[in-house]
């Protein structure tokens, strides 16, 4: 309860300076007070434009994420428990995931060219490498402890895998997939600035264009809403169906 | 039951080989309680996990009840020092219990009168949808306890299974573990760098050397009666006579 109304506060406090400062500091056209943001805001909500680009570009990222994560799971899994696979693979690994979905986005233009593919793409980009990282991680640190009690009370490698290992890996898959969220709502935006006819980073180039700093500051704020509230659902979520999973990190 | 001959264990390949095991013969009887007593470094873990197929010998042979280790056996229950990750964290005391039985195939109908009678037998029945997290680092020895003694063991693989507990709670767990192992009959090979403690437990001590190449030097026969106190003038004089061989 404290937490939620300091948090309220918070948001209040910075919404009134930020009202006071670009009204009496600064040029309002440069940066529009929140009044201004906001009476744009209601017609692009009315005409249900903003929702369109907010489903498009969220469309993107689920798409994306949702393979990146279940590639980057699959493959993390086999390197984390196949050593060979992980010494062979390693080396490329380490040195693609420096490239960010942003160093992709000419040549995925190229290749799948400005339509809804270019964007899966890039956004499984950025998902896999993090969500790979931290599975194989996960995996390869399940306590051999663990695995030997479970062996020498009966399990099969099988059932060693499936019950000991991934749930135990399963902190460090979440993480990952809580990273790659993040960094999912990041790189969707400089996807579509560059290459899209739609969605929320489209919106941002597109008032660029237009001067319309009031529209810019809308879809900034759209952004910041839509990545705080996917998180929180992610953490719910995680909460509600993985909570004994999680909550032990503190005792190993 | 279990019978160790001429063992030798080195690790790494050659010019580098590190030898720590070099001859060790051993035999322990069905229901005994054996320690392997040797300062830190000794090679008694590494002994304990080629006991209990963890680990392969080099050189030399391990028969379990007549037919030789090759790799865990549901048989030989190995039994943590650290119950933290021994213990599947995500599961309740009960639960984790329960995966026992899931692995070892037991029928389920089996299952709630099992769980009942050995948490009851380790006093964990009223904490019984605890987590891990949520027990005292004794009640989470006494749950991996339980949990092995759910599966019938023929033999307890105990790798200082107290060492991390405070003097108290060991005591308390010494004389848990002797009544446990009276009722179920279950063989015990107990690893422990603690003279006291090999005293208070042991039918017999191995004493072993250090390493390289550290080897059983001499057996010792407790042979008094339980419970031991080690004021008493008997168990001093065994005190006495292992300190004198590690020191």
């Amino acid at each position: 309860m404290r937490a939620a109304g300091l948090f309220a506060g918070s948001i209040i406090v910075a919404f009134a300076v930020w009202q006071l400062l670009s009204t009496v500091v600064f040029n309002p056209f440069l940066i529009p007070p929140p009044l201004v943001v906001f009476k744009t805001m209601v017609p692009m909500v009315e005409n249900g434009e903003i929702f369109k680009h907010v489903a498009i570009s969220l469309a993107r990222v689920a798409v994306g994420f949702t393979t990146g994560c279940v590639a980057g799971i699959t493959l993390g899994v086999i390197l984390g428990r196949i050593k060979l696979v992980n010494e062979l693979l390693d080396p490329i690994i380490e040195l693609l995931r420096y490239l960010s979905p942003t160093a992709m986005i000419p040549i995925a233009v190229i290749w799948f060219g400005i339509g809804e593919l270019s964007k899966y793409f890039l956004i499984f980009w950025g998902t896999f490498f993090i969500v790979l990282i931290n599975t194989t991680a996960g995996v390869m640190r399940a306590p051999i402890i663990r695995q030997r009690a479970a062996e020498c009370l009966g399990a099969s490698p099988l059932q060693i895998f499936l019950l000991v290992v991934i749930p135990s890996a399963a902190p460090y898959i979440v993480t990952g997939m809580r990273i790659a969220m993040a960094s999912s709502f990041m790189s969707i935006i400089p996807a579509e600035i560059l290459a899209a006819d739609s969605g929320i980073g489209f919106l941002l180039q597109q008032s660029s264009v237009l001067l319309q700093t009031n529209r810019i500051f809308v879809a900034l704020l759209t952004i910041c809403v839509l990545g705080f509230v996917t998180d929180r659902l992610f953490r719910i979520a995680v909460d509600r169906m993985l909570s004994r999973y999680m909550s032990y990190i503190a005792l190993t | 039951m279990l019978a160790v001959r001429n063992v030798r264990k080195s690790f790494g390949e050659s010019p580098h080989t590190y030898l720590a095991l070099d001859g060790i013969d051993l035999e322990v009887s069905q229901g005994e309680f054996v320690c392997l007593l040797g300062p830190s470094g000794c090679g008694k873990s590494t002994l304990l996990n080629i006991l209990a197929g963890f680990d392969q010998a080099s050189a030399g042979t391990v028969d379990f009840e007549g037919a030789p280790v090759r790799g865990a056996g549901k048989d030989r229950v190995m039994f943590f020092q650290d119950a933290g990750a021994a213990l599947l964290p995500w599961l309740t005391a009960e639960e984790n219990v329960r995966f026992a039985l899931r692995v070892r195939n037991v029928p389920k109908a089996e299952w709630p009168a099992i769980i009942d009678k050995y948490l009851e037998m380790v006093g964990l029945k009223e904490h019984r949808t605890k987590f891990p997290a949520q027990l005292s680092g004794g009640m989470r020895q006494r749950l991996q306890i339980a949990r092995a003694l759910a599966v019938e063991p023929k033999a307890l693989l105990m790798d200082e299974p107290f060492g991390a507990l405070d003097a108290l709670t060991r005591r308390r767990m010494h004389g848990f573990l002797l009544d446990i192992w009276r009722r179920t009959g279950t063989t015990v090979v107990f690893v422990t760098h603690d003279i006291a403690e090999a005293v208070t437990l042991a039918d017999r001590i191995c004493v072993m050397s250090v390493g390289p190449g550290s080897r059983i030097t001499e057996v010792i026969p407790v042979g008094l009666p339980r419970p031991r106190d080690l004021a008493d003038p008997d168990a001093a004089r065994v005190f006495k006579r292992v300190e004198g061989l590690l020191g």
